[in-house]
């Protein structure tokens, strides 16, 4: 099978490279069914190919390569709802945003993450109870300007 | 919008399966129960709108602005 018009060209695929997404995307409800496509090699980036709305993709990221210690907490709710278990491969993205021209400024949303059984390739975008996480986490701290020495 | 007044564990009901009850008020905070069947997402608004516009500006972000190996 084959999407056309996306943003990196005419996409072939297969139905077990299909993700589905029941309750769709936050804010993107009518939208099922989606791709996981690489970016460049190497990276812990991915786009998150819309196939029934070939223009949108959504940058996202493996976290723990950009964030090493988060750790989200997995409602039993959302367990059983995509059936996941200790057990169960399963993939964990977060979306990435970057201002143009700027990615330095990068950030990724924490408290959002896309949650992924690998088994049955059904997924979800949850929003995590914890406070401590952010929608727009920096990924790159920003450097501490030097005090200026004071004229004596 | 229908405005209801409540005190504490009074309960709302929404059509036949969605019950929201006040658990607890204190101080400037309510605290809220809220019981919806599964198909249901309930979630505090300013954060869904956030996370949507977040997905929105993800969805705008262009390759070339990744930083790559």
């Amino acid at each position: 099978m084959t999407i056309q018009g996306t943003r990196f060209g005419d996409i072939e695929y297969s139905a077990d490279d299909v993700i589905a997404f029941p309750d769709g995307i936050i804010g993107f409800p009518d939208l099922h069914s989606y791709l996981l496509l690489n970016h460049k090699p190497n990276t812990p980036f991915r786009w998150l190919q819309s196939i029934e709305q070939p223009t949108l993709a959504f940058l996202v990221a493996f976290p723990e390569v950009l964030i090493p210690e988060y750790a989200p907490e997995i409602d039993d709710s959302v367990a059983r709802e995509l059936q996941i278990t200790a057990e169960t491969p399963k993939l964990l993205l977060t979306t990435v945003s970057i201002p143009a021209g700027r990615p330095n400024d990068m950030t990724t949303n924490l408290l959002g993450p896309v949650i992924i059984n690998g088994a049955t390739m059904v997924g979800k975008q949850v929003v995590l109870q914890d406070d401590a996480y952010t929608v727009r986490h920096r990924v790159f701290q920003t450097t501490e300007k030097v005090a200026e020495p004071t004229a004596a | 919008m229908l405005v209801l007044t409540r005190k504490l564990h009074q309960s709302i009901v929404i059509g036949d399966q969605i019950e929201v009850v006040v658990l607890e008020v204190r101080g400037e905070q309510v605290r809220l129960g809220i019981k919806a069947p599964k198909d249901v997402t309930v979630h505090r608004k300013e954060i869904y709108e956030q996370i949507q516009e977040e997905n929105k500006s993800s969805s705008n972000v262009r390759p070339e602005d990744i930083p790559g190996t």
